[in-house]
């Protein structure tokens, strides 16, 4: 397994490259944690009081003792301390992390739930008036952007029906399971919309691909029952790009769905890395940048993985 | 149009489905405990330090943990707090506070004059960076002859500086947590309540101070909820899932009264939209043409437009005590031929470019208030450029004066001199940022500083709110309302023009 | 197709100021009007036309989508064919410096870069143009590296053909059909972009119009003036989804694959 080694090898490297990058990137922002607290009464300080103030936030340092101090903590596995939240960064990500992974997997089970069915039934019917429609459902269901799905389903809810989305203090999951899914359904139906959409396309392009192939139609000529071929011989291979494009979507989605969290109120992980940039949270930025792309990373190396044991055809190490 | 319509009725099957889910799972919501207040804002506050956070929504929450020597009623006027009583003497340069032998810590003990004067003590050192040092310059001393006694001794006369003893940023917070360093973590106030737990953005839980002076709470607690898209605050509203809440938004508030069930509770407030020019930048450095502007701004358009009409015109002094009838204040009265001679005699007969700032969504009326003016001054040949810029982007322009014209919502005070003598003073510190100021203005803040006949006080701010209105340095434009909604259960809320969350002291819910 | 030449009629109309109305006049006697023979779509706020709105505003989605894309597509190709052409450190530099910019997730990159730069269109077209080169340089530098060692690049070689003539001609004339499809799809994707940074605010600022900040600005006045909320909503759909019907076209035309499953 010469690839995923190599992919093994690079993955420091370009962790080190996204550090780099988020650490600059943030203090690029003009504006700093001091005028973020105090706002325009920042302008009755003395400059004694500011530099207390600059020396309290870690800002009198140069970039590179600051980076130099990050870094070294990172990797003994302290992402440092959020000025915001008053807490360490590892736990205020870990306290978020949950509700985005929850999100994540919900989608995931709507999307898969609603598109493997629709995609291998459409393939099936090639041509029909069914895959037709399930086409053009497609095609809208990618074409439209998730929080416009969010606005819409809230204001058809409310004005249309007079039906409220629950919303309130979120629950966490393991606190009252009913209570949570209750405020998760209409997020992971937004999220899941467009994500479904994509399975769909790409199963049922997988699945008339495959019963193209000539090992189907030798199976086909030797009076094996249709059934039996689709689901014995042409799915499992169908299920390939499915699995990556699931895999890759997954991964988008742990890094957190900014907007839709900001419409249905939900307090996960792309909200405290939007509120960190706006409260200039250095810190809280930087831990959570760097988290998110180490999943991202990983899902996507996993991905990979799973994609090389599902096809036996695919030999990863050939360049 | 086919499609049209299929993705209408594809939304409705969608929309049908997750109503069916969202019934489903309402029927079986009970609520936590009849006697905790669920309640939601859309801001979350941004630390936990009484004498740093500035930020409206960091006062909110902390208004309800500490105390300041003394409080503003519904009226504005000044009540007691820990100080059971406070007295001047003749020509106002020492200030005696008695503090109540009642008040107790949220651990129970009792708050003395050592707390007092380590508070302030903390308020006055630089290395705290404390914003409100500024009001306290002028204590030179703190004598503390028993534990429930405190003498301010001040280095000029300064009346003013008990309103601003007033403010949650000079609450009085244990000498021990001082010593100890804790104040951005742990809270030990002697507020009405105590903060059980709080998840910045997300969630905080409150429960009654059983040591609290102000006597028991009829709630068992508070439950406060941050959801951040105010239209999320009306559903969750309409839905029961909350009893309270503060609305920013006026056009959320401006639902609220045809919501069954629903009571919307407004109250004038002192901070105001305004106009900003920057009189240190041509051609405004002229008072023709700032004059020229005030004659063609027509507020109440504005207000109607931006805030959905949900205000009053104002000149520059906001509360009620000391407001002039806008009748009586320069230009008022929208009037282009006179803004168009104005600008003429100015040199500019055509008018002239300028550029506007307005930050993104802080006020969320900023953009539209922007959008008009633009409109409203092209009439008199006035090009603006609107520039939005992101909160922290603008204060930093603000603060350096780095603009032509900006929209601001500024912060209001109950006493003008603690307004305003920030700008319209020589030596305020926000001198830079006003860049205007005239003999007129400076001896009119000086003598209000100095006067402790109330009735002399008032003739003065009258004179400074029309000289101010006049020389047009910023156009002031209208005040707002605060907005909190409630459930009709929940009765006793009273809010106050600074937009405190006090009155939830005095909340009890009713079935 | 249609659904494309309607857009392009409306930004081209809007750019030369055919429209009913002037986008940015404000009619304060006729604030928050339904739809009507005057107004075809109502008005809002400020009393400004929302048919002529959108349609300047359509046009400035697509101009900041198609000057992103632009930018993307050029950079992602000049990034993509050197990596392949010169290989070792240049291609090992570069394709991790695009590793690092995927590894972001899209929107949360996108608001770091307009944070630094301040909100406005310039600053959208360079964030989504980010964004979107690492996908541009993937999409080009896998062709290319094949291409770079079929033979018929050997015979221009052994030909004499300069190295420069090689890389720009053969290398490009076969590298251009998935181009075109990136493009077409990359368009859908950057009219998405654009309309949640501007519903966020930091796209196009006020006074002029994009469909996401109509969409944005319709948020709050949602219950009192739904037209103002489903107007651009469906234009915004429409749009993308002419975008992603062209770019299937595309595919299907210019991809020797599926015209075999097909056929």
């Amino acid at each position: 397994m010469h690839y995923p080694l190599k992919r093994l090898l690079v993955f420091p490297l370009v962790m080190f490259g996204v550090s780099v990058f988020v650490f600059i990137a943030i203090r690029m922002v003009p504006g700093d944690a001091i005028t973020a607290m105090l706002g325009t009464e920042s302008g009755l300080l003395t400059p004694a009081q500011r530099e207390a103030l600059r020396a309290y936030f870690g800002l009198d340092q140069n970039w590179i003792i600051q980076f130099w101090h990050w870094l070294t903590g990172v990797v003994q596995g302290d992402l440092g301390l959020s000025t915001t939240f008053g807490k360490p960064v590892l736990r205020v990500i870990l306290t978020h992390f949950p509700l985005t992974l929850e999100l994540a997997i919900l989608s995931m089970l709507i999307a898969l739930g609603i598109g493997l069915p629709a995609g291998i039934f459409a393939a099936m019917r090639k041509d029909s008036a069914a895959d037709l429609a399930v086409r053009v459902i497609v095609m809208i269901g990618q074409s439209t952007p998730n929080f416009v799905v969010g606005l819409l389903l809230i204001f058809v809810l409310s004005v249309g029906f007079g039906i409220l989305p629950q919303m309130g203090t979120f629950v966490p999951f393991s606190e009252d399971p009913l209570r949570n899914l209750g405020q998760m359904i209409l997020p992971a139906l937004t999220l899941g919309t467009a994500f479904a959409a994509a399975v769909i396309r790409i199963s049922r392009s997988a699945m008339l691909d495959i019963l193209c192939e000539d090992y189907i139609r030798t199976a086909r000529s030797k009076g094996i029952p249709r059934r039996r071929v689709i689901w014995c011989h042409a799915l499992p291979n169908a299920l390939i790009p499915v699995v990556t494009l699931s895999g890759v979507e997954f991964g988008y989605l742990l890094g957190g769905a900014v907007l839709v969290e900001q419409i249905f109120a939900l307090p996960g992980l792309g909200r405290v890395v939007l509120d960190a940039i706006l409260q200039r949270d250095y810190a809280l930025v930087q831990g959570s940048v760097l988290f998110i792309a180490f999943n991202f990373m990983v899902i996507n190396l996993l991905v990979d993985l799973a994609y090389a044991a599902l096809d036996p055809r695919i030999r990863l190490d050939s360049n | 149009m086919r499609r049209y319509a299929l993705t209408i009725a594809i939304r409705k099957l969608f929309a049908s489905l997750a109503a069916a889910l969202v019934l489903c799972t309402g029927a079986l919501m009970t609520p936590v405990s009849a006697d905790t207040l669920m309640m939601a804002w859309s801001q979350d506050a941004t630390g936990l330090d009484p004498h740093k956070q500035t930020a409206f929504s960091s006062i909110r929450l902390l208004e309800l943990l500490y105390e300041p020597l003394v409080r503003l009623d519904p009226d504005a006027d000044i009540v007691p707090a820990i100080a059971a009583s406070w007295s001047f003497n003749d020509d106002a340069t020492e200030l005696t506070v008695t503090i109540d032998p009642d008040a107790r810590f949220h651990d129970g003990s009792a708050v003395t004059s050592a707390d007092v004067k380590a508070s302030f003590e903390r308020i006055l050192n630089e290395e705290t960076g404390a914003a409100s040092r500024s009001n306290f310059t002028s204590i030179a001393s703190i004598e503390t002859p028993d534990a429930t006694t405190v003498i301010f001794g001040l280095s000029e006369p300064n009346v003013p500086i008990l309103t601003a003893m007033a403010s949650i940023n000079s609450a009085i917070v244990p000498a021990a947590a001082i010593a100890a360093g804790s104040l951005g973590s742990d809270v030990v106030g002697s507020g009405p309540f105590m903060l059980d737990g709080w998840n910045p953005n997300s969630n905080a839980s409150l429960s009654p101070n059983p040591h609290w002076a102000g006597g028991v709470l009829a709630i068992d607690g508070l439950e406060i909820s941050v959801l951040p898209d105010e239209t999320a605050i009306l559903a969750a509203l309409r839905a029961g899932q909350v009893d309270f809440a503060l609305i920013n938004d006026p056009f959320v508030a401006t639902l609220i009264p045809d919501v069954p069930g629903v009571q919307l509770i407004k109250k004038p407030v002192l901070s105001y939209h305004v106009l900003q020019l920057n009189p240190s930048r041509t051609p405004l450095t002229e008072m023709g043409v700032r004059q020229a502007i005030s004659c063609a701004v027509d507020r109440q358009n504005i207000l109607d437009t931006a805030l959905l009409g949900e205000g009053t015109v104002t000149g520059p002094l906001t509360m009620d005590a000391y407001r002039t009838d806008v009748s009586e204040l320069f230009c008022y009265e929208r009037d282009l031929g006179k803004a168009r001679s104005l600008l003429a005699e100015a040199g500019y007969p055509d008018g002239f470019s300028a550029t506007i700032m307005a930050a993104t969504g802080e006020p969320p009326t900023a953009a539209a208030e922007a959008q008009v003016i633009q409109s409203q001054l092209s009439e008199i040949g006035i090009d603006l450029e609107i520039e939005m810029k992101e909160l922290n982007v603008y204060i930093d322009a603000w603060l350096s004066a780095d603009f032509d014209m900006a929209v601001a919502l500024n912060g209001g005070r109950p006493d003008p001199f603690t307004m305003y003598n920030r700008y319209w003073t020589r030596d305020g510190n926000l001198q830079k940022v006003a860049n205007y100021i005239d003999d007129t203005l400076d001896r009119l803040m000086t003598q209000s500083r100095e006067e402790t006949d109330p009735v002399k006080r008032k003739e003065i701010f009258a004179k400074f709110d029309r000289h101010l209105a006049e020389v047009s340095p910023w156009v002031w434009l209208y005040t707002g309302y605060t907005y909190a909604a409630a459930l009709d259960t929940v009765q006793g809320f009273e809010a106050t023009p600074t937009g405190s969350l006090f009155g939830l002291s005095a909340v009890s819910i009713v079935e | 197709m249609t659904i494309i030449a309607i857009l392009l009629v409306t930004a081209i109309l809007a750019e030369f100021g055919l429209m009913p109305y002037d986008p940015l006049s404000q009619d304060r006697t006729a604030r928050l009007q339904g739809p009507s023979a005057a107004h075809l779509f109502g008005t809002d706020l400020f009393g400004r036309d929302l048919l002529s709105r959108l349609m300047t505003g359509i046009s400035q989605s697509l101009t900041v989508s198609f000057l992103a894309v632009g930018a993307a597509a050029l950079a992602g190709t000049v990034m993509g064919l050197t990596a392949a052409w010169f290989g070792g450190l240049w291609d090992g530099t570069v394709m991790r410096v695009m590793d690092v910019l995927l590894a972001f997730p899209a929107i949360l990159l996108a608001l770091l870069i307009i944070a630094i730069f301040g909100p406005g269109g310039w600053t959208s077209i360079l964030a989504i143009a980010i964004v979107y080169t690492p996908i541009f340089t993937r999409v080009v530098r896998g062709p290319a590296l094949s291409l770079k060692h079929r033979e018929f690049i050997d015979a221009a070689r052994i030909f004499g053909s300069s190295r420069r003539y090689i890389m720009v001609w053969h290398l490009s004339l076969n590298l251009v059909a998935p181009l075109m499809v990136q493009v077409t799809l990359a368009l859908a994707w950057a009219l998405l972009t654009e309309a949640g940074l501007s519903f966020l605010g930091l796209g196009t600022q006020p006074p002029h119009a994009s469909l996401g900040l109509m969409l944005a600005d319709a948020r709050n006045l949602m219950e009192i003036a739904p037209w103002l909320l489903l107007v651009p909503a469906l234009a915004l759909m429409l749009s993308v989804l002419g975008f992603n019907l062209l770019g299937d076209a595309l595919r299907d035309l210019l991809d020797p694959r599926t015209r075999r499953t097909l056929a």
